[in-house]
């Protein structure tokens, strides 16, 4: 018994949980790495929809900046929010009607589809697992299996239930 | 010797396997395979991950001539990097349909406590179908995704019986999330009850690869609302993001304890 606890602490430490404090992230790092996945998701929108890279760049271009000025507020603001977050309320800021700019800015990623952007995150993904992530999995059994596909459909039901009734009652 | 060139091409296998394998699933591209009750959709992301788990040095013992444990650790960390620039697409279609957000704003605001469902749901398997014991606190508070297994490590450790569950339906999540949440919504949008703005909200659960995946599974199957479903779940990600730690914590978390001890009080006696 004391053999399995201290296998699992030593599971956690491969997970991407303890991978980095968003707080210490360090922007100049990871905007080379930004730019080697904007490359890819360039390529992916090329083969999956047929824009040409080149008409595609000046959308990419924008996301590219709104991502680092997300990173460096994650970074530098004085109280947690997560740098996805930052990154989406840039996004939306600067697609507001009226905002100046906004326009282009919303042509421009029109020639971006959202879904070949999330390819090459989700093969970093089937990559990055580790021995010991296959083995909680394993060793969780089928148990497991079935509580999280249970998890999965009720935080996804009850949410429809919730907006449906309440979209319901706002008409 | 290897030291610094073996990192670097290490680095570089890495992101040409990944654009090999992008290239592979886009060219297969979104396949339909319709069923009784609906469609299933199949995504490219979908093959992409499944490509990189075959490719994956844990599994496929060949790749680890090119993928060093740094090239594994590197490929981790392009995780969070590479969901950037969709999270930043997604953000951008929010901003031009903003007056259709506010429209929805408190179905938007108050579905973010339907992630509580979970507990409706899985509690009772757990507990009672499955006779788990305190690991079902931890698996079935919420969805387990990073921030929600970062407060189970902190209040129970993460080998505690509460840890084990929260990392199995983690770990489990990370390997079929994608493909439950590509197929679930368009499967419940032919039942034809609820609407699509409704489905569309639902996605935002805290996950960049399952808010991919279910989007783009509701837009293969409604192509036409397209731009309202991006803007909702976008709009519903970024609520979760900024809620989803509080509701666990001061929410869900005390409401499956309490219900475990309810439903085990012996259990409770004998700890105390």
């Amino acid at each position: 018994m004391a053999n399995q606890t201290n296998t699992s602490a030593n599971y956690a430490d491969d997970l991407a949980l303890n991978a980095e404090d968003e707080r210490k992230i360090d922007v100049v790092g990871h905007a080379g790495l930004l730019l080697i996945a904007c490359a890819i998701g360039l390529i992916a929108n090329w083969v999956g929809t047929g824009t040409s890279p080149l008409t595609a760049l000046p959308g990419m271009a924008t996301l590219y900046v709104a991502c680092i000025i997300g990173l460096a507020l994650a970074r530098f603001v004085p109280f947690y929010l997560p740098g996805v977050a930052w990154v989406s309320l840039i996004a939306i800021l600067i697609t507001i009607p009226g905002v100046p700019g906004a326009a282009w800015v919303s042509e421009k990623v029109e020639h971006l589809n959202f879904l070949a952007l999330a390819t090459p995150a989700l093969a970093y993904g089937g990559l990055a697992l580790t021995a010991s992530e296959f083995a909680i999995a394993r060793r969780s059994g089928w148990k497991i299996v079935i509580v999280a596909i249970c998890v999965m459909v009720g935080t996804y039901m009850g949410s429809v239930v919730v907006a449906d009734l309440f979209l319901r009652l706002g008409q | 010797m290897t030291g610094k060139t073996g990192a670097a091409s290490g680095a570089l296998y890495l992101h040409l396997i990944v654009l090999a394998i992008v290239i592979v699933s886009e060219l297969i591209g979104i396949q339909r395979l319709p069923i009784g009750i609906g469609t299933v959709i199949f995504l490219p992301i979908l093959y992409a991950f499944a490509l990189g788990i075959l490719v994956n040095p844990a599994i496929f013992k060949a790749s680890a001539k090119f993928l060093s444990r740094d090239a594994v650790k590197l490929s981790s960390a392009m995780i969070t990097v590479a969901i950037m620039p969709f999270i930043a697409k997604f953000g951008t279609t929010v901003g031009p349909q903003i007056s259709k957000i506010i429209e929805a704003g408190p179905a938007l605001v108050l579905q973010e406590l339907g992630n509580l469902g979970t507990i409706l749901v899985a509690f009772p398997v757990a507990v009672f179908l499955l006779k788990m014991g305190r690991e079902a606190v931890g698996a079935t508070y919420s969805i387990d995704r990073e921030p929600n297994l970062a407060l189970i490590a902190d209040k129970y450790g993460l080998n505690s019986p509460e840890g084990a569950g929260a990392m199995g339906v983690y770990a489990t999540g990370t390997l079929i999330g994608t493909f439950v949440f590509a197929i679930m919504p368009p499967i419940v949008h032919g039942l034809g009850i609820f609407d699509v703005r409704a489905l569309a909200m639902s996605c935002g659960v805290g996950s960049g690869s399952m808010l991919a995946a279910c989007t783009g599974g509701l837009v293969a199957a409604v192509p036409d609302q397209k731009d309202i479903i991006l803007a909702l779940a976008a709009a519903s990600n970024i609520l979760t993001y900024a809620t989803g730690l509080y509701v666990g914590m001061f929410v869900a978390l005390p409401l499956t304890e309490w219900l475990y001890n309810k439903a085990r009080p012996s259990e409770r006696r004998a700890q105390a």
